[in-house]
């Protein structure tokens, strides 16, 4: 339990981090970058790997992101906004209405208007699976390590529990099985259980292991999903989507993080949402060329400039609710 | 243990800094520090882009006790913040590096490096002037040339002493990345350049194009698991050079091998202790800086909380290995926080390599004599050193009872770090740079 506190703090920590590094004079360092990510992801796999029952606790129920089933992995994603953060007293703690919402949005922050949680296109998550590197099957192994022992423990949790898995991290395998339903009362075999722990956890992005730190998830969402240079599949990609995606999007630590982020308590929520509300219109701009030395993800890397893309969001972008738009800028 | 005492405080800035160190400015921080060849000269960098040299004074018969003292000899702009249009990013003219050249004629010439471009600057001494011009007067303004009746031969006449540098050479455009380390070759003719992915070979004479030696950028970006660190020509051997990464490993790299040299000649990893696992075990184990020994036989590695020093014919282990401030290893979450572990530390040799000397918190730093196994940790502090006083050695108590003249760990001041050292080519002198103040430190004169 410690363990998992101890990694939540990190990956708060570290989110932190990834984000500050975009602001700051002289670039996105590469190195520091690096081994930040690396810390994301130990803290992640720990996270993953200390399966704690107890912690995954009620969410809101009839959580609005609650996408029916059958469980694309963008769906899942989607339930992601729901699930409240109420497991350890850490600072989980239920996600403000925003989020949820938000969350929905987050993988396809460009076109779709606001919360619709259950548009299937994740290409996130999609996208998400090609570039990854072994990191991501060692999480998903993990993953269904946890997924197993939170399915046995379930049967007593009560209602949804929603995040208190803070990590979004998962295999797709393990998610689509899970097949979401709105609420525990619909999963099989999981009377009450919140089958939401075991595959709603925060899709957006988690796909990606937290490689790519501050690059992932802002891509993520100003890019949109679908194929991306690095040749992210783009099946399943709402026709909206662009079909262009920065590399960076890619197995990113970032993606895991902002997935991350999402799972915080609310303090730590509206803290984000500050820092990201402040300095939003800043990232923004930064952002096509301040990605460009960031760590791995960052496949088209300072050699190729694309600074269009991500003004093309600007508006779609805008047009999000503040948590969404934070998520995505990050 | 030789004992080291103050021989003079060299304050770095302007005196408004003497009375509390947080008066100054982050421009005024010092980046890095380096004696040239002979040691007659001391150059730093800043983060406001600055060069200051110091030169030693000429020790002058009257007073054979009184070694030569760093005088200011010339300050000038080497760098100047940039912006890169194409990709919105900000330039730092933080100066991460600077190097000498052997002098071969009566200017000195140093390399000076930011993230992204090197120069070659001279500095040289101007003590006479040219009076007498035909054409112009003495103000330089152009005299009519029908009034000009006589003509008159130039003379150089003697002036104060004017020490100016120029810009010789200016290396730009060929790193993506951060640029990390310069290395001047024993052929005195190239040097390398590093950055987080690559390293550049320069001839001094050709600023518009460089050879990439090593590339360890990955095809898919996603696959980055390690970056350069820094990097060092051999002191003899013009075909050789090290460079450490982020992993905790060196390489050793032969350019009569092949054109690229990804391929290592010999690869120099300790394996990894299991027991000293955590989240932060591969932060601390990322290498920092990177140094040869004068002899070319020995390289020195400091990473987060060690140095070691490794022997060139074995690579599967360090012959030496030193802890700094072992102290930290169980508060590395605290010094994750705020941002500490990210520090890079770098180390030195002495002229003898039979000392070396690295910098810790507190603005303490350590020197470990590798012959008597002694070590022996000197704070730079303006409190504590009167000149011509002898540093007293300082002690970090790690639990228990703390004596007297202790400090405990939760006292030490983190923001104050000796990040910069520079040791005398030959003399038992020392620069150490405390963010925005500079000590040279001199053996006592017996």
């Amino acid at each position: 339990m410690e363990f998992k506190l101890e990694a939540h703090r990190i990956v708060s920590i570290s989110l932190g981090k990834i984000y500050n590094s975009r602001v700051q004079r002289g670039g996105i360092k590469l190195h520091k970058n690096l081994l930040v990510s690396l810390v994301l992801r130990s803290a992640r796999q720990v996270y993953l790997s200390d399966p704690c029952p107890g912690l995954y606790l009620a969410g809101p129920a009839g959580s609005p992101a609650v996408p029916p089933p059958p469980p694309s992995p963008q769906q899942q994603q989607q339930q992601q906004p729901g699930e409240p953060a109420a497991g350890p007293p850490a600072g989980w703690g239920e996600p403000p209405p925003p989020p949820p919402a938000a969350r929905a949005a987050w993988p396809e922050p460009e076109p779709q208007p606001q919360p619709q949680p259950e548009r299937p296109a994740a290409p996130v998550t999609g996208a998400g699976d090609a570039p990854r590197g072994g990191e991501v099957e060692a999480a998903e192994a993990a993953w269904r390590r946890v997924e197993g022992a939170r399915e046995a423990a379930e049967g007593g949790a009560a209602g949804p529990a929603g995040g208190s898995d803070g990590f979004p991290e998962g295999p797709r395998g393990a998610r689509r099985q899970c097949g979401c339903p709105p609420g525990a009362e619909d999963r099989p075999g999981a009377p009450g259980a919140c089958p939401r722990l075991a595959c709603c956890a925060p899709r957006p992005a988690e796909d990606e292991p937290p490689a790519p730190p501050a690059v992932g998830p802002r891509k993520r969402g100003a890019a949109g999903v679908g194929g991306g240079p690095a040749g992210g599949p783009a099946s399943g990609s709402s026709p909206l989507k662009k079909p262009r995606r920065n590399s960076e999007e890619q197995p990113g630590g970032a993606a895991a993080a902002a997935a991350e982020e999402e799972e915080m308590e609310t303090g730590n929520v509206a803290n984000l949402i500050s820092i990201f509300g402040s300095s939003f219109s800043g990232l923004l701009r930064k952002s096509p060329g301040g990605g460009r030395e960031e760590a791995e993800g960052e496949e088209s890397g300072p050699e190729a400039a694309e600074p269009g893309q991500i003004c093309c969001d600007k508006p779609v972008l805008r047009d999000i609710n503040p948590w969404s738009t934070a998520i995505v800028a990050f | 243990m030789k004992c080291f005492s103050r021989y003079l405080p060299y304050i770095f800035r302007p005196p408004n800094t003497i009375l509390s160190s947080s008066c100054h400015t982050e421009a005024d921080i010092i980046s890095t520090v380096e004696f040239n060849h002979t040691g007659e000269l001391l150059a730093t960098g800043d983060k406001g882009g600055r060069v200051v040299i110091f030169q030693r004074e000429q020790e002058s018969k009257n007073q054979v006790h009184r070694r030569g003292e760093y005088n200011v000899y010339s300050t000038f702009q080497s760098h100047e913040p940039e912006f890169d249009y194409l990709k919105s990013l900000e330039i730092e003219e933080k100066i991460n590096k600077i190097r000498w050249l052997p002098q071969q004629n009566a200017a000195y010439f140093l390399l000076s490096t930011n993230d992204k471009t090197v120069k070659l600057w001279k500095v040289s001494e101007r003590d006479k002037r040219p009076e007498g011009y035909n054409l112009k007067d003495e103000e330089g303004r152009l005299r009519d040339p029908a009034t000009i009746t006589t003509l008159r031969v130039p003379v150089l006449r003697p002036m104060d002493l004017m020490v100016e540098a120029t810009p010789r050479r200016v290396f730009a455009n060929a790193h993506t990345y951060h640029i990390n380390s310069i290395s001047v070759n024993s052929d005195y003719e190239t040097y390398m350049s590093a950055d987080d992915l690559r390293i550049n070979l320069w001839n001094f004479e050709i600023t518009n194009q460089s050879f990439n030696i090593v590339d360890i950028k990955p095809a898919n970006m996603e696959e980055l698991t390690e970056v350069i660190t820094a990097a060092e020509f051999h002191p003899h051997h013009c075909n050789s050079f090290v460079y450490s990464s982020s992993k905790g490993t060196i390489r050793l790299c032969d350019m009569r091998a092949s054109a690229l040299c990804d391929r290592h000649s010999k690869f120099f990893e300790e394996p990894e202790d299991p027991s000293n696992r955590s989240f932060f075990s591969e932060i601390i184990s990322s290498i920092s800086d990177v140094k040869f020994s004068h002899s070319g036989r020995y390289i020195m590695t400091r990473d987060y909380l060690t140095v070691k020093v490794w022997d060139l014919n074995m690579e599967n282990r360090p012959i030496e290995t030193y802890q700094v401030h072992d102290y930290l290893r169980s508060k590395l979450c605290s010094l994750y926080e705020n941002d500490c572990i990210f520090d890079k530390f770098e180390c030195v040799w002495n002229g003898s390599d039979s000392v070396i000397m690295t910098g810790s918190y507190n603005n303490f730093f350590r020197m470990f004599d590798r012959n008597t196994k002694r070590d022996v940790t000197l704070e730079a502090s303006r409190e504590n050193s009167k000149p011509r006083a002898i540093l007293k050695p300082r002690k970090v108590c790690v639990g228990g009872k703390r004596r007297k003249d202790e400090i405990s760990v939760d006292s030490l001041d983190f923001s104050k770090k000796i990040l910069h050292t520079a040791w005398h080519p030959s003399e038992n002198i020392i620069a150490v740079a405390a963010t925005n103040n500079l000590y040279i430190f001199q053996d006592k004169v017996n």
